[in-house]
């Protein structure tokens, strides 16, 4: 009960994992080569979901400071961390887009299980 | 602040800024662009020796990116052991640059080589910047720049084994560092710090109160390091990837990029994580097995190969095992002997990328079997050759024996003969698959018919350099063992 009760109190946590765990093994299971990038996102996403979610204080606002006021912040730090994290992602997934185009040219076929096939025959 | 105090960012923003003005340069002058690489990396390394100077000086120091002290900014932290690293990755580099030159007219399209140029040196400085920096983030996003460059330098010669084996390498190490991302996430929950020195502040008492965020974590970092660095299970994308690129990138990543994460893996663990959370966990009997069946596999897959680039990739899986067994042995020697065998197998490994290389160029000969007799055609390169291949066996004289020595001393000081017996069957199995290729290329004279081109004299040049700096590294290794005892001395 008391695991069960944590788990709940955590549930964004868990989603994150569950969203990594999703994203991980479509990655590496999937044959088709635009949902091992999609998949790659999604597991990338998991965890900036999970960073911006340890920043996150429940009744937070913006952090911006007002002299005299004493409010309560959310923790800036993640967020600003996971627009880096977003930026390299991007630049990951268009990378492997452009490999992926470029593989269908030479090999007609974006399915991993297919080119394996026809690198065996070569 | 004087000038040489900013030589650690300099070093990343000189090989940064070169990447960017590299395809410029090459549009316009062809000719320049090769000088003016090795200008900056020669400064560059004029600013590692600096570096290393002002430790012996001062000490270790730390560098804040744009004056923001920690735990806000960003930290460089310069120690023997970084400096270490830093100046075998641009020694490596520059040297490898000089044999690409000639090789890339060879492989590439001619309009590429620009560009080539300027991944190197994002490869470079990222890899540069993994060895100096302090903080998890900015290692995060230097692992990802160094995987994009590293994929890159292979799909650039853009057939259809590059394009497969890039794509796959690129996928498994974004789940590398999907999983190293998380890893952090993990510890920054319990710690609220990114900084290596905060956080191993804050992460024996955050022990005591949340172990499983920190086993998780550990977990997380040994499969997102593995993976780059090629442990056995995880090291799947390797053989592909290193034998279809182009000579200069295998020499590259063989010899630097899978070092750069087991040395990042070393300074984690070592550095970073406190001591209780090694002892309770079996982490470094993991490491431990791990790498001694990607000794043993590595070496008996490197066996039945037909192509020589791929069996040179396969000998790496089990000469990375050798880093990880000195790192997973957990005893100052055999970390000395892990921590010298990145320098030697950098050297040893280019080395015989660039002779695979040579002979491809010369001769455009891949398959094992077709180089009976190469030997008497190229007598140099195949001299080369087996240089290199004595010190990967581990023949006294050459580097390869220091680190295979050190590595059994350990073993034998924590207690575990076994792993002395593995270091030699090893190097049996390595003896087993290097020795016919040199015995045949020698011996059988009249077998080789294809007709070689002429070797050009920068290529040669740099084999020569390597030959002396394997035996170099066997016969004079005591300055680089004390200054890694030196290096070390954290861990005591």
């Amino acid at each position: 009960m008391e695991t069960l009760t944590k788990i709940i109190q955590n549930y964004y946590y868990m989603i994150a994992i569950l969203l990594f765990i999703i994203g991980m093994h479509t990655m590496l299971t999937h044959s088709n080569l635009i949902k091992k990038v999609i998949a790659m996102n999604i597991m990338d996403a998991s965890v900036f979901l999970l960073f911006v979610a340890i920043g996150y204080t429940h009744g937070g606002q913006a952090p911006i400071i007002e002299e005299g006021k004493d409010i309560l912040f959310v923790n800036p730090l993640p967020g600003a961390l996971m627009l880096t994290g977003i930026v390299v992602a991007v630049s990951i997934t268009a990378y492997a887009l452009s490999l992926v185009v470029k593989i269908y040219r030479y090999y007609g076929t974006v399915d991993y299980d297919e080119i394996c096939l026809i690198r065996s025959q070569e | 602040m004087p000038l040489e105090h900013h030589y650690p960012a300099l070093i990343i923003a000189i090989l940064f800024g070169f990447a960017f003005l590299s395809p410029v340069i090459y549009k316009y002058t062809r000719k320049a662009s090769v000088p003016v690489f090795i200008t900056a990396l020669s400064l560059t390394i004029f600013m590692a020796l600096a570096m290393l100077f002002r430790i012996y000086a001062d000490g270790p120091f730390t560098y804040h990116m744009g004056g923001w002290a920690p735990p806000w900014g960003v930290e460089f932290r310069i120690d023997l052991l970084r400096v270490f690293m830093l100046l075998i990755i641009l020694g490596i580099s520059s040297w490898i640059i000089v044999y690409a030159v000639k090789d890339l007219e060879h492989e590439l399209k001619h309009n590429l080589i620009g560009w080539y140029y300027s991944l190197y040196a994002l490869l470079v400085g990222s890899m540069a910047g993994m060895a100096m920096t302090n903080d998890f983030f900015n290692l995060f996003v230097l692992m990802e720049i160094c995987a994009i460059s590293a994929c890159a330098i292979i799909s650039i010669k853009e057939d259809r084994a590059c394009l497969e084996a890039s794509f796959k390498y690129l996928i498994l190490s974004a789940m590398g560092t999907g999983c190293f991302l998380l890893g952090v996430a993990m510890l920054y929950m319990v710690t609220g710090h990114l900084n290596f020195a905060f956080v191993s502040e804050a992460l024996p008492q955050a022990f005591e109160l949340y172990p499983n965020n920190l086993f998780s974590a550990s977990a997380l970092f040994i499969v997102a390091f593995g993976t780059k660095a090629a442990l056995f299970p995880l090291h799947v994308w390797l053989p592909d990837a290193h034998a279809s690129a182009p000579s200069p990138s295998s020499a590259m990543l063989s010899g630097l990029v899978i070092k750069i994460y087991a040395f990042s893996l070393f300074v984690i663990f070592y550095q970073v994580f406190p001591r209780d959370l090694l002892d309770s966990l079996p982490l470094n009997q993991i490491i431990l097995w791990l790498s001694v069946l990607g000794i043993m596999f590595g070496s008996i897959f490197a066996m039945v190969q037909v192509d020589l680039k791929k069996m040179l990739a396969y000998s790496s899986i089990g000469q990375i095992g050798y880093v990880f067994l000195g790192f997973g042995l957990d005893h100052n020697m055999a970390i000395i002997g892990g921590l010298y065998h990145i320098l030697v197998h950098a050297i040893m490994k280019s080395m015989l990328f660039m002779t695979a290389g040579v002979i491809i160029y010369s001769t455009g000969v891949r398959r094992i079997k077709d180089l009976n007799g190469v030997g008497h055609v190229l007598p140099l390169t195949m001299v080369a050759f087996t240089i290199g291949s004595a010190s990967m066996i581990g023949i006294p004289g050459t580097g390869g024996l220091i680190s295979k020595w050190y590595l059994a001393l350990g073993a034998l000081e924590t207690g575990q003969p076994f792993f002395v017996v593995i270091i030699l069957a090893s190097s049996l199995l390595n003896a087993i698959y290097y020795m016919p290729i040199i015995v045949n290329a020698f011996m059988q004279q009249d077998e080789f018919q294809i007709k070689a081109k002429p070797v050009p004299r920068s290529m040669t040049a740099t084999l020569v350099v390597g030959m002396v700096a394997v035996i170099f590294f066997g016969v004079v290794s005591r300055p680089i063992i004390v200054l890694l005892e030196q290096a070390i001395q954290f861990l005591l």
